[in-house]
Parts: structure tokens; sequence; C-alpha cells
């Protein structure tokens, strides 16, 4: 289980990224959907380790996430991965792997997991080669390298061809029926709805809404259903600023 | 330390691909090769030749190490492909540590590689075996270790191009304070003036302690207390240098 406890994050040179996170989450697929700057990658970042909270704790298992133990149950994969252009796509996931302490030659396992996101055949190119969508799926290689309990995943399917999506989102379902977390952050709803089993509605940094997606959506389109709560928030925000501007005139 | 070792060899691989650095080797061996020239024209007299291939050798490796140094840190940072690793059981410090370690790997190949040539080119000479020559261009490793350190910290804080400009402005500076503090003891500058020499003096590194091609030139023991001082204050220079650069790495947002 993942466990956010009153996770805060203050950029130093912006306002708050993320408001006072409490979360549980113990789905096999559970999808961070929020627009663009909502904190999702924020709160990601947080998770694995590359950002330090402002205040809170993030426990996996009941250990902080930061610690090894942690880190070596979890895979991660960035938004817009960049990479070392030239090595290839073999000798980084080889890379990465090392960075788990196991020293067994997993040449095999490799290739299982580069013919399961399609790379197969590029195995042994540059990455310099590689297009959006390949890099994309190398990235995701790389973060079931170490064969996670945890998987995050941020905008997964951004850059990928329908046919790229469709391999992708089969790969996710086949380590939900190996037992595995996913944690996917993403815009698209038609992904939520399809893939997650429980959502968590970002927005401007609060969570709104955590739960199942047929919960959320109250039998209207989760488009529609995210939309009307993303409105109304923002209409009680403005009714509250308005409501305090009010006060002051009259004081 | 296997996480360290792991982005180090990881560095010195990516580093060797670099075509840029092929070009540096190439013309460096071009510089050694035209002291075969040189000779001819100071009638073979070998100090000069020797002078000329050293600062051949100090002067490549001093821009490989700023090339390196400056740039390969900052790319992994900036372009954000530490994500990758520092989303493992990897901490900052053994990330910074490892970039190190394989730059200073990656300059040790191309010192051997200058290494061989120089010895060839003072051999053909009939210089023989150049063991000072060697004790050289092994301080001038050193030196270069330290360069690369610096330019590792500055690049925890700055950008590429400044990083370029404060290491290269430091490399000038560790070359002059102590002249500067001896002129001012010649000169007999007192007071608030000599005081401030003396405070660059111990803030800048001493480059000079490196520089012994003098010894080498004219094939002088160099005595081995020097060689050691020299290696252990690059080692306590380089260290202080990479803890603070540890120090804010850790407290950067990535």
């Amino acid at each position: 289980m993942v466990e956010f406890s009153h996770v805060t994050k203050t950029y130093k040179k912006r306002k708050s990224a993320v408001n006072d996170f409490s979360l549980k989450v113990d789905v096999p697929i559970f999808g961070f959907l929020g627009q663009n700057g909502a904190g999702k990658t924020t709160i990601m970042k947080m998770t694995v380790g590359l950002l330090a909270p402002t205040s809170g704790s993030i426990l996996v298992d009941g250990i902080p996430s930061t610690d090894t133990v942690s880190k070596k149950k979890m895979g991660f994969m960035p938004e817009t991965p960049y990479f070392h252009e030239r090595m290839t796509g073999m000798e980084f996931l080889t890379f990465a792997d090392e960075l788990f302490e196991k020293t067994s030659d997993k040449k095999a396992h490799y290739e299982k997991l580069l013919t399961s996101v399609g790379l197969r055949d590029a195995r042994n190119f540059e990455i310099r080669t590689y297009s959006k969508g390949m890099r994309q799926r190398l990235a995701f290689a790389q973060a079931l390298v170490n064969d996670p309990q945890y998987v995050f995943l941020d905008e997964p399917l951004d850059g990928l061809d329908p046919l790229g999506r469709r391999e992708m989102k089969e790969v996710m379902l086949g380590l939900k029926k190996e037992g595995k977390k996913i944690f996917l952050n993403t815009h698209i709803l038609y992904d939520v709805e399809e893939m997650c089993d429980e959502v968590g509605i970002i927005h401007a940094g609060n969570l709104l809404y955590a739960g199942t997606v047929k919960g959320f959506a109250h039998g209207t389109s989760l488009e529609e259903a995210f939309t009307n709560m993303l409105m109304e928030h923002e209409g009680k925000k403005a009714a509250n600023h308005h409501g305090r501007e009010h006060a002051v005139s009259h004081a | 330390m296997r996480n360290i070792w792991v982005v180090a060899k990881n560095t010195f691989k990516l580093e060797v691909r670099e075509k840029i650095l092929y070009a540096i080797i190439v013309f460096a061996v071009l510089y050694m090769l035209s002291s075969l020239f040189l000779a001819d024209l100071v009638l073979k007299e070998l100090p000069m030749v020797k002078s000329f291939a050293l600062a051949g050798t100090y002067f490549f490796n001093a821009i490989l190490a700023l090339f390196l140094g400056t740039t390969s840190f900052f790319k992994d940072v900036d372009r954000k492909v530490v994500y990758f690793v520092l989303s493992k059981p990897v901490t900052r410090a053994q990330f910074l540590l490892g970039k190190f370690l394989g730059l200073c790997l990656v300059l040790l190949a191309t010192t051997a590689i200058f290494m061989v040539a120089y010895l060839g080119v003072i051999g053909y000479e009939g210089g023989g075996f150049d063991v000072m020559g060697i004790v050289a261009i092994a301080l001038q490793y050193v030196e270069m270790v330290l360069f690369i350190a610096f330019a590792t910290f500055v690049s925890t804080f700055s950008t590429s191009l400044l990083s370029i400009v404060y290491t290269s402005a430091v490399f000038f500076a560790g070359h002059i304070v102590s002249a500067l503090v001896a002129d001012a003891q010649a000169i007999h500058i007192t007071g608030l003036k000599y005081r401030l020499v003396q405070a660059l003096y111990y803030i800048f590194p001493n480059l000079e302690k490196f520089d012994i091609r003098d010894f080498a030139v004219h094939a002088i023991a160099l005595p081995a207390s020097t060689f050691v001082l020299a290696v252990a204050y690059a080692a306590v220079y380089a260290t202080l240098l990479l803890v603070a650069g540890i120090w804010i790495f850790n407290h950067k947002e990535i």
C-alpha cells in the first residue's frame, strides 16, 4: 500500500504545488487525473524520491518511499524521458538494472522486456536514432527492469501511435494480472476510464476526489463529471475570494 | 560504493563515445609528433623537445578536463537523465561521485595515450626512457583531477557555459597565486593588501604545486615528499570541493 499523509510541497521559486495531500492507495491501477500543472508529476516525483516533500510523509508498505528498501520495490517512468543518446536500448536497460545490485547475467530478461514493449529489433541501435514513441517504450521498459511491485508511470502513453498505445495498455494489464500496483499520471480521460480501478482528481495541488471511476462519474461521462468538478471548485474559490473582498470593503 | 562504480563505468562508456574526444586526442598526438620537427630546428636539443611535448600533454589534457568536467554532470541533470538514476536506489552523492570518478577514468585513459606518445617522441630523439617525464605527466593528471572536481562542483549550481568561465578563471588564478604572494613579499607589500593576497593564495588551489616540468626537462630528480605532498594537497582540495558539491546537489530541486 502507498500512503500519503499530509504531504505538502512548496517550490523555492513558486507557490505551493501540493497542499496537504493525504491518500491511501491499494488498488491494481490507480490514476492521477488532473490538468497540466495540477501537481500530478510533483506527487509522483516525491514518491520516487526525486523531490523531498516540504512536509508530510509518503510510505510504501509502511516504509518511507525514499528508503532503499522501498526504492527496490518501485519502478518509475518520467514524463518526456531523456536518455544518454549514444547508448543502445539494451545498454541503457543493463545500466538501469545494474543500479539494483543484481549481478547475474539477465540478457534474456532484458530481451523479454524489450520484446514486450516492441523494441526487440531496435535493441542494439543507439537511442539517438529512436523516435519519440520508441523512447517512451524504452522508458517504460526500464521502469520494469527490476520487476517492481509498484510501477509509477508519468504520462506513459504520450507520443505513442494508436498501435503503440494499445500495446502499452496490454503490458499494463499484464502487470495488473501479475499482481503489480500501477500508478498512472494522465490528463487523458479515456485512458483513466478504460484502465483504472480507482482515480484521484487533482486540481491546483488539492485532491478533490479519490475513489472509483463509476462513483465519480455517477452515470455521466467522465469528461462531464471532471469538468463539472473543476468548474464547481473554481466557482467556490471565486465565491470565497469575492466574499473576503466584500467583507474587507465593509470593514 | 557499488553504485558509484556503476555510474562511473557508464560515464566512462558514454564519454569515450564523444567524437570531440577523438578530435582532441588526434590533435594532441599530432602535436607530439611535431616535436620531432622541432627537434631538428633546435639542433636536437632534448630539453627543448621535452618542454614542448610536456606543454602539449598539459594543454590538451586541460582542454579535455574543462570540456568533460563542465558538461557531463550538468547535461545529465539539465536534460533530466538523472531521473532514471535517482529514482533507483542511488543517492545523489553516489551519482555525483560516480560521474566524477568516470570522468577521472576517461582522463586517465587519455593521459596514458599522451604519455605513450611522449615517451615515443623522447625515445626516438635519444632521450631513453624518461622517468621524470612520466612523473611530470602523472602530476599533470593529478592537477586535472582537481580541475574536474572543481568543474563538477561548479556544475551543481551553474550552467555549462558559466562553469567553463568559472573553472577557467580558477585555473588561471591557481597558476598565479603563488607568484602573487612571492611578488608581494619581494616588493614588501604589507597590511591589508598583503592579507588580501594571502587570502587569495589560500582560497584558490595552488596549481603550481603540480608543475614540475623544469625537473623533467633538465632530468633533475624530484624529492618524493614533493610528489606526495602535491598528491595529498589535491586529494584534500578535491574532497572539499566534492563534499560542497554534494551538499548543494542534495538541496537542489531537479
